[in-house]
């Protein structure tokens, strides 16, 4: 539980022509901790990630990884910084094998020829140190895998690159209950492990298994940023579709227009 | 009058030091062992001779390491050779395993366990699952001891399990009664599996390095592994860590240990499986069952769970007040509980609980999985070996 974040944003504004999608938005993700992204459909968690990422260059704000000032303008710069993005639908290719997955477009070479070897070793350390025992073999196609599975190579893929900070888009979503619960201890794990990990959920009980902070977005504003044991279900229910919660998130009058600033945006406390 | 340790308690104390280090964190060279065990180069170096002469480690040449220097030698444990046997003794099902030195699981068998089997029954099931294991034995292994984690609250002194409501033992003799169908001269040390999965978490698991810890452990009912300041909390005769008896409803529903309103009542099997009205229904898969319905939809199912879940977070916050963990681990079917139901888990102990206490604890399923009353168990038989080395190898 560190006290400084890995990564801050703040005041990040961004617009589609007249659709202001993100307003004057601030989040910090620390390493060692689960930070959870909550918000109803179209609240601008998906466009958050993708300005993060360096898919969408922002209109205002500023980034501020491990303490330094940075701009991400490209997906390039953030994976060079030791951001990793896993997407929804993945982004797998079903008709090659896990290793091919996990360094695809970013083969390791001998000489001219791929280094198989090496590539085989490093995937087989990652999922190790990810305590995952559900694949057998490395060399299966990944068409061959469950849903979990899947999931599972997909995040071990973003943890390869000695990545920091790792988001993750609902990656409970369409998944059984056995598997969704080894996903979450999965999820959890790489914060153990010292990362950095933001988690796009829908579902409460994800949110309220795996993290140590809740952040609430509500049209595009980041209404709440709160500790995971200062806040209850009922509570975050209340700042996803209304923007507030008793003395948190928006303020009272202003709430309803969203034209207000966002209250205790940033510090944890429950007043 | 005493005026010191002497230099063989010395030597048996570094002896043990040195091969814990190993057991517990695998290989090490010799210069990460002259610097986390403070004894200097020569000393590490003749403590690792006598191990090695007593075929307890190996030595040898580690992996290019990419830098200038004669690299330091690596000390392994003997896995292969050294090793525990261990019970796991479940409501449902009986495991027995052979554990290596340094905690890998080497070989395995599962039987089911019909409920109502007594010890003196059990045992020859187990001891028949040992001699499986024992014929494939690799040339030259040695067996250190054995241990035993029970569902059910066990004397420390000798082992006897004097109560296990959910498996219906009365003062059963199990340690016993497993060394006399073994037929070896290998002591059975036997332990509650909360008790033992706490301790296997806490050695080699999610809770490495966590001083202050709750394992809590759900089958038919829940018991609790307590680590407090680094050691097991036990109790005076051993029964500690029986949080399902908390009584949580004045008025609550009858419990298997005969009053009304233990916890167990509501957050155990039978509370799971009556609220999603499936009375019926027994056993592990049954449960399971209930959270795979709940996670499709089916609405008594959620109810049931949420309740499940809400009452978990009540009895939880009681835990979190009274010992202030840094960590509570949800294993055996609480694990389940817990990811099927952590909101209503968490709100509830975020309202009941002390700010203060709530401050620094983190809620975890454990890593070792099921494997942790297994390699608990053999953990209680290598302590044996670890207290005094070279007598037992």
């Amino acid at each position: 539980m560190s006290a400084t974040p890995l990564l801050e944003l703040r005041g990040i504004d961004k617009s589609f022509g007249p659709v202001q999608v993100l307003r004057n938005v601030a989040l910090s993700a620390y390493p060692g901790e689960v930070t959870a992204l909550v918000g109803d459909n179209g609240a601008g968690k998906s466009t958050l990630v993708k300005c993060i990422s360096g898919i969408h260059p922002t209109d205002a704000g500023e980034f501020v990884f491990d303490g330094r000032p940075v701009s991400i303008n490209n997906p390039r710069e953030a994976a060079g910084l030791g951001i990793e993005v896993v997407y929804q639908d993945l982004a797998l290719c079903d008709n090659l094998d896990i290793v091919q997955n996990m360094f695809l477009g970013r083969e390791k070479r001998s000489g001219i020829v791929l280094d198989e070897p090496t590539m085989e070793q490093m995937a087989a350390e990652t999922l190790a140190g990810l305590s995952v025992r559900t694949v057998k073999s490395l060399r299966q196609h990944v068409s061959s895998l469950s849903g979990g599975q899947r999931q599972t190579v997909a995040i071990a893929k973003a943890v390869l690159w000695n990545s920091r900070l790792v988001i993750l888009d609902e990656p409970t979503a369409a998944l059984g209950v056995a598997q969704t619960a080894q996903v979450l201890e999965l999820v959890r794990r790489l914060a153990d492990n010292g990362l950095a990990v933001v988690l796009i959920s829908h579902n409460m009980n994800d949110v309220f298994a795996v993290s140590d902070r809740i952040a609430a977005l509500y049209l595009g504003q980041m209404v709440a940023q709160v500790r995971t044991t200062d806040i209850t279900h009922a509570q975050v229910v209340e700042l996803i579709t209304a923007g507030r919660s008793g003395g948190l998130g928006l303020a009272a009058d202003t709430g309803a227009n969203g034209n207000g600033a966002p209250a205790d945006s940033t510090t944890g406390g429950v007043s | 009058m005493r005026v010191g340790p002497s230099q063989d308690e010395i030597r048996r104390q570094n002896l043990g030091a040195l091969l814990r280090h190993v057991h517990v964190h695998g290989a090490t060279t010799r210069a990460e062992l002259t610097n986390t065990l403070g004894l200097n180069r020569s000393t590490i170096g003749a403590l690792t001779a006598d191990l090695a002469a007593a075929g307890l480690v190996t030595e040898g040449a580690p992996k290019e390491t990419g830098r200038a220097g004669r690299p330091s030698l690596v000390v392994r444990p003997e896995s292969e050779r050294i090793f525990a046997y261990a019970y796991s003794i479940e409501v449902d099902r009986l495991r027995a395993a052979r554990v290596g030195l340094g905690g890998a699981v080497l070989d395995r068998r599962e039987l089911d366990r019909p409920r109502g089997l007594t010890a003196a029954e059990a045992a020859p099931l187990l001891a028949g699952a040992v001699k499986e294991m024992r014929n494939a034995l690799p040339e030259g292994a040695v067996c250190v001891g054995a241990g035993v984690a029970v569902c059910g609250m066990v004397r420390r002194d000798d082992g006897l399990v004097r109560l296990g409501p959910t498996t219906g033992w009365v003062d059963e003799p199990i340690g016993t009664a497993l060394g006399a169908e073994l037929g070896v001269d290998v002591p059975v040390t036997v332990g509650n599996v909360a008790d033992v999965a706490a301790f296997a978490e806490h050695a080699r698991g999610v809770a490495a390095g966590c001083d202050n810890v709750i394992y809590l452990y759900g089958d038919v009912g829940v018991g609790a592994g307590i680590i407090a300041g680094g050691r097991r909390l036990t109790g005076h005769g051993g029964y500690s860590g029986e949080v399902g008896h908390m009584v949580v409803a004045r008025d609550g529903v009858r419990c298997e240990c005969g009053n009304r309103g233990c916890w167990e009542t509501e957050i155990g099997e039978h509370a799971l499986l009556r609220a999603a009205g499936r009375s019926d229904a027994r056993g592990r898969e049954a449960m399971l069952a209930v959270f795979d319905a709940a996670g499709r939809g089916d609405a008594r199912a959620q109810t049931a769970v949420r309740q499940a879940g809400d009452w978990l977070g009540f009895g939880l916050a009681n835990l979190v007040n009274i010992f202030n963990p840094e960590m509570v681990i949800f294993g055996g079917t609480m694990r389940d509980l817990y990811l099927a139901a952590a909101a209503q888990v968490r709100s509830r102990l975020n309202s009941n609980g002390l700010p203060a206490c709530l401050e620094h604890v983190r809620l975890r399923t454990p890593k070792l999985g099921e494997d942790a009353a297994l390699i608990g168990a053999a953990e209680l038989a290598f302590e044996r070996l670890l207290a005094d080395p070279l007598d037992v190898g």
